[in-house]
């Protein structure tokens, strides 16, 4: 069992998510990575038959597969991680029901300040199992199912089966494959014709146990005229050995809809951060990804829309921050399979004291695809010589009538800027701070409130002492 | 129009199993399952992956690419699964005596 | 079928043997060529897999359907050069199916230390002069199944040697035509000393526009401190041969290249395209048209390695498509740590000229010097259609109102050659082929 263990304090910056509770686990499966681990997972959540069988047949494609020869450097032994915990025996109603040691994280995470806000529901995931959700009763009235996705594979079945896996298939890439074979949490979502959430859903994520793995899968379903906003943010403490995140998201916008997904991932800087996010969205419908990179040792994460019939649009704005031993490998993927549809990219990053941030994404017109606009532009900021910036965008047209552009920059920061700003009075560290924040302001600018507050603060911590 | 050329022998292609062949400067795609034959471009609309070394599943119908898994109809060519949204061409076979032969469909 | 040739020797240890027997060259050149052969065998054909080839299947090419160094009679008539039309030229070689036919190289500059013409008779009269250059080695011969066939074969080469100081003012020519289902196994090698200037047009052609074959060849380009190259590359072959090649260019100290090619023919070409930005403060220019038709696949991979501060690289590559052909252009700006101070560019526009085309743009950025200025862009589009109509209430044809529409948008290109007869050659050659858009 995982006791107390005092993070190494010296290895670097320190925010109030570094903290370690000790863990009471009711339930602890072995490490490693075979058939019959897979089928106890399924057993323990009573799944039916069906849902076992594509998780072992997910396993055996994870087997065939190479690792990707491209990205960052995976270097996981994937026999040495718990794919499996269960934490409570039963999903808790109402906050008294939750067991005060995971309270007592959450505590520290403000989830109460948050609940007592206009939150619809939290769906707060605690080593792989979700264990407190509560849905506010206008939302159910309005036939809104915001659930975990364990549940809804119980209680939903039907509905559920019919998006599961068909966005992204197991067999799209060796990390989908590990996560459908594995998962576990997540959220599922279903917004009935019509029905418009004026707040945003969110949850939060927490990897706590030592080599442990989140594999949650989220399905969002948003029929048709509705519209819905999902804010993820997570956060885990620091630790020397290796942590992987492996989620996969499917997300589908019907006719006339609008879904934004956010994520603010500031993962530990031990934990490799492996996603696959895919969009579909139908006619006249609107699909956004807000995605902030500012944490984990490795992110390999594109999240992509697919633009299904005429009228649809994706819009992604990716940002990615990394530090020393960090490789940020995130971009966005847009493509055009309907004629009059429209998408467009902002991707900003930043690469500072020895880190990597690299863009990678592709914009895909297909056959068909006539009368389509993209527009992609990625800026990147590198602040000393020891970092790293690339940028590796595809673009593949196979149609004529189209207006397709792409834009790239990578610089310093101004001299001019610098300058002008410390010759007002700020520290060269304040001026940089100041400037960083005003190159990444789009993004900022689309996030609910407590997340802005939030992500303005971790830059400026991530941009103390980066000055020399 | 144009016309049937022999590709294979029959001996060449078992049941399940998928041959590539060249006919007429293109990449064909060659399949024997359940009894049929048939013939699709060697090329996955996805990302352009041969067709020719990934899964042949017979009682499906489908043959996937190895690169992403997009599964396509043996029969029709159309995609079946993501990442591919787009179909692959499919030709026509006929066998006479132990010759396998097929016309390029445009 | 499956084979419409009968299978024939090919690339064989009879051949490579009976061609070095032939040779008679230095035994540092024999050695070179006798590891490459050695490789050459080793490797296989390159696997789909790799990101380099995933986009361009070949397949469908199998080297022992050609024969290189096959008996051929020279035909009566050479297919017309089209970059050196009215020009007054220092020298001019050519080559047919990678044999010498001819090299003239003008008094004035043969007295000033000059040499140009056939690499393969000036390597065995000056080995020693060229030796440390050849063993520079630009391309690496392991790169590729490709790239070792060259070192092991080229023949039929050319070379342009100026000594320091010297510059030469007139341009030089060299065309390299293949027969049908010929092979060119060609080379050019460029040397500029110090300070010294040139320019050298090279162009190739089929003996037939539709004519099969199969060209494997390398160019190094080795450009001095304070030196300046002009080099343009037009590669007209029939619209049957395979073309890979392999061309790299390293730029010294306060040097300049100017490099620009074009790209016509071929049936399938896989390129790459690199120059090294040496020493500090210098530049290189890059300039691609392409205009591709039927079911052609044109592959160009290019490359800007920043490896020292101070130096600026600026690439432009426009291509126009038609019918069912498909462009591929990945562009790599790689910028060392040391490179500080970098101004690197790098811009590719597709124009669509059909619904069947397929335009893969991918530009690239690898950056580790923060001290830096890098942008890359892409559009890709069709003809405008308000352009178009303007131009019919002109009294244009829609024919060619398109031809002008094209022609306009590689005007920025064309404004970055300074030489009027390839200006016009690259203008013709395009305008000739446009025909009329889809309605």
């Amino acid at each position: 069992m995982a006791t107390d263990t005092i993070p190494d304090v010296s290895l670097g910056e320190i925010n109030k998510y570094d903290f370690i509770t000790p863990s009471h686990d009711v339930f602890k499966a072995q490490k490693g990575l075979n058939p019959e681990i897979v089928a106890q997972i399924s057993e323990m959540k009573n799944e039916p038959a069906w849902m076992r069988d594509f998780r072992l047949e997910s396993l055996k494609i994870f087997e065939s597969k190479p690792m990707p020869k491209w990205g960052g450097d995976i270097g996981i032994n994937f026999q040495d991680i718990y794919y499996y915990l269960k934490p409570a025996d039963h999903q808790g109603k109402t906050w008294d029901d939750v067991p005060q040691d995971i309270k007592d994280t959450f505590d520290k995470l403000g989830i109460p300040e948050a609940e007592k806000k206009y939150l619809a529901g939290v769906k707060a995931q605690f080593e792989s199992e979700v264990v407190y959700g509560s849905l506010q009763e206008d939302l159910g009235n309005k036939g809104v199912i915001f659930t975990d996705t364990d549940t809804a594979v119980r209680e939903h079945s039907d509905l559920l089966r019919e998006y599961f896996g068909k966005i992204i298939p197991p067999s799209d890439n060796k990390f989908a494959a590990l996560n459908s074979a594995v998962w576990s949490g997540g959220s599922f979502i279903y917004v009935p014709p019509g029905v418009h959430i004026e707040f945003p859903l969110q949850a939060y994520f927490r990897i706590n146990a030592e080599q442990m793995g989140q594999f949650e899968r989220t399905l969002i379903i948003v029929d048709e005229g509705a519209s819905v906003h999902y804010v993820e943010g997570c956060t885990a403490p620091m630790y020397t050995t290796e942590s992987l995140h492996s989620a996969v998201v499917e997300v589908i916008v019907k006719k006339n809809g609008r879904a934004r997904y956010t994520t603010i991932q500031n993962w530990a800087n031990n934990i490799y951060n492996l996603v696959t996010k895919r969009a579909v969205a139908y006619q006249d419908s609107l699909m956004e990804w807000i995605d902030g990179n500012l944490g984990s040792h490795l992110t390999m994460k594109y999240p992509a829309v697919y633009m299904m019939e005429p009228g649809a649009r994706g819009e992604i704005l990716s940002i990615a921050f990394s530090s020393k031993g960090q490789h940020q490998d995130a971009g966005a993927k847009v493509v055009h399979c309907a004629p009059h549809t429209k998408s467009r990219i902002i991707s900003k990053s930043i690469s500072k004291n020895g880190g990597r941030s690299s863009y990678r994404g592709l914009c895909k017109v297909e056959k068909g695809a006539t009368d389509c606009k993209s527009s992609v532009v990625c800026d990147a900021l590198i602040l000393d010589s020891a970092s790293r910036s690339d940028t590796y965008p595809y673009i593949e047209v196979e149609e004529q009538d189209v207006h397709i552009e792409h834009e790239a920059r990578v610089s310093r920061i101004g001299e001019e800027q610098l300058f002008y700003l410390m010759s007002r009075g700020l520290s060269e560290a304040e001026a940089s701070s100041m400037i960083v924040s005003g190159f990444i302001e789009p993004l900022i600018r689309e996030l609910p409130m407590e997340y802005a507050v939030e992500m303005n603060r971790l830059i400026e911590l991530q941009m103390e002492g980066s000055v020399g | 129009m144009s016309e049937f050329l022999p590709v294979a022998m029959k001996a060449e292609v078992p049941d399940p199993g998928s041959l590539l062949v060249e006919i007429d400067e293109q990449l064909i795609v060659l399949i024997h399952a359940a009894g049929h034959y048939y013939a699709l471009d060697d090329v996955c609309t996805h990302d352009g992956g041969p067709l020719s070394e990934g899964p042949l599943d017979a009682e499906e119908g489908s043959i996937a690419c190895p690169r992403h898994g997009a599964k396509f109809d043996i029969k029709t060519g159309a995609a079946l699964t993501m990442p591919a949204t787009k179909p692959t061409r499919s030709h026509e076979v006929k066998v006479e005596g132990e010759q396998i032969f097929v016309r390029l469909c445009e | 079928m499956i084979a419409t040739a009968p299978p024939t020797t090919g690339f064989s240890q009879e051949v490579f043997d009976a061609f070095l027997a032939d040779r008679d060259e230095p035994g540092w050149l024999t050695d070179r060529r006798v590891a490459a052969w050695k490789q050459f065998n080793n490797l296989g054909m390159p696997s789909n897999r790799d990101e380099e080839w995933m986009r361009t299947d070949i397949r469908l090419f199998h080297f022992d359907r050609f024969t290189p160094f096959a008996d051929i009679k020279t035909p009566a008539e050479l297919p017309s050069a089209l970059l050196a039309v009215g020009v007054e030229l220092a020298g001019h070689s050519s080559s047919l199916d990678s044999l010498s036919l001819s090299a003239e190289l003008s008094e004035v500059w043969a007295k000033r230390g000059v040499l140009f013409g056939s690499l393969d008779a000036l390597v065995k009269a000056h080995g020693d002069l060229l030796r440390p250059y050849i063993e520079r080695q630009l391309i690496d011969p392991n790169q590729d199944k490709f790239s070792a066939l060259n070192a092991a074969l080229w023949s039929g080469a050319n070379l342009l040697f100026v000594p320091k100081g010297v510059k030469v003012t007139d341009p030089f020519h060299s065309f390299s035509v293949l027969s049908s289902g010929g092979v060119d196994l060609g080379k050019t090698l460029v040397i500029l000393e110090q300070g010294a200037e040139a320019t050298l047009l090279t162009e190739t052609a089929s003996t037939d526009p539709d004519a099969g074959g199969m060209h494997c060849g390398s160019i190094e380009l080795i450009v001095e401190k304070e030196a300046r190259l002009r080099y343009v590359n037009l590669q007209n072959w029939g619209s049957g041969v395979w073309h890979f090649a392999h061309q790299m260019g390293h730029v010294g100290a306060n040097a300049g290249l100017q490099w620009t090619i074009g790209a016509l023919g071929s049936r399938l070409a896989k390129v790459n395209q690199h120059v090294a930005l040496v020493g500090q403060d210098s530049e290189a220019q890059v300039n691609g048209v392409m205009f591709t038709h039927g079911k052609q696949h044109l592959c160009y991979n290019t490359h800007q390695h920043h490896k020292a501060p101070y130096c600026r690289s600026d690439l432009l590559y426009k291509s126009a498509l038609q019918d069912k052909s498909r462009t591929v252009w990945r562009g790599m700006i790689k910028v060392d740590e040391k490179a500080q101070r970098t101004d690197a560019y790098q811009r590719n526009d597709n124009l669509m000229l059909s619904t069947t085309a397929r335009a893969d743009s991918i530009p690239g950025l690898e950056i580790e010097a923060d001290d830096v200025r890098c942008t890359h862009g892409s559009t890709s589009g069709r003809v405008d259609d308000h352009q178009l109509f303007y131009a019919m209430t002109r009294g244009y044809t829609r024919q060619e109102a398109v031809r002008m529409i094209v022609t306009g948008f590689f005007q920025q290109v064309f404004d970055r050659i300074p030489i009027e007869s390839v200006r016009d050659a690259l203008g013709e050659a395009i305008g000739r082929r446009v025909r009329d858009i889809e309605q």
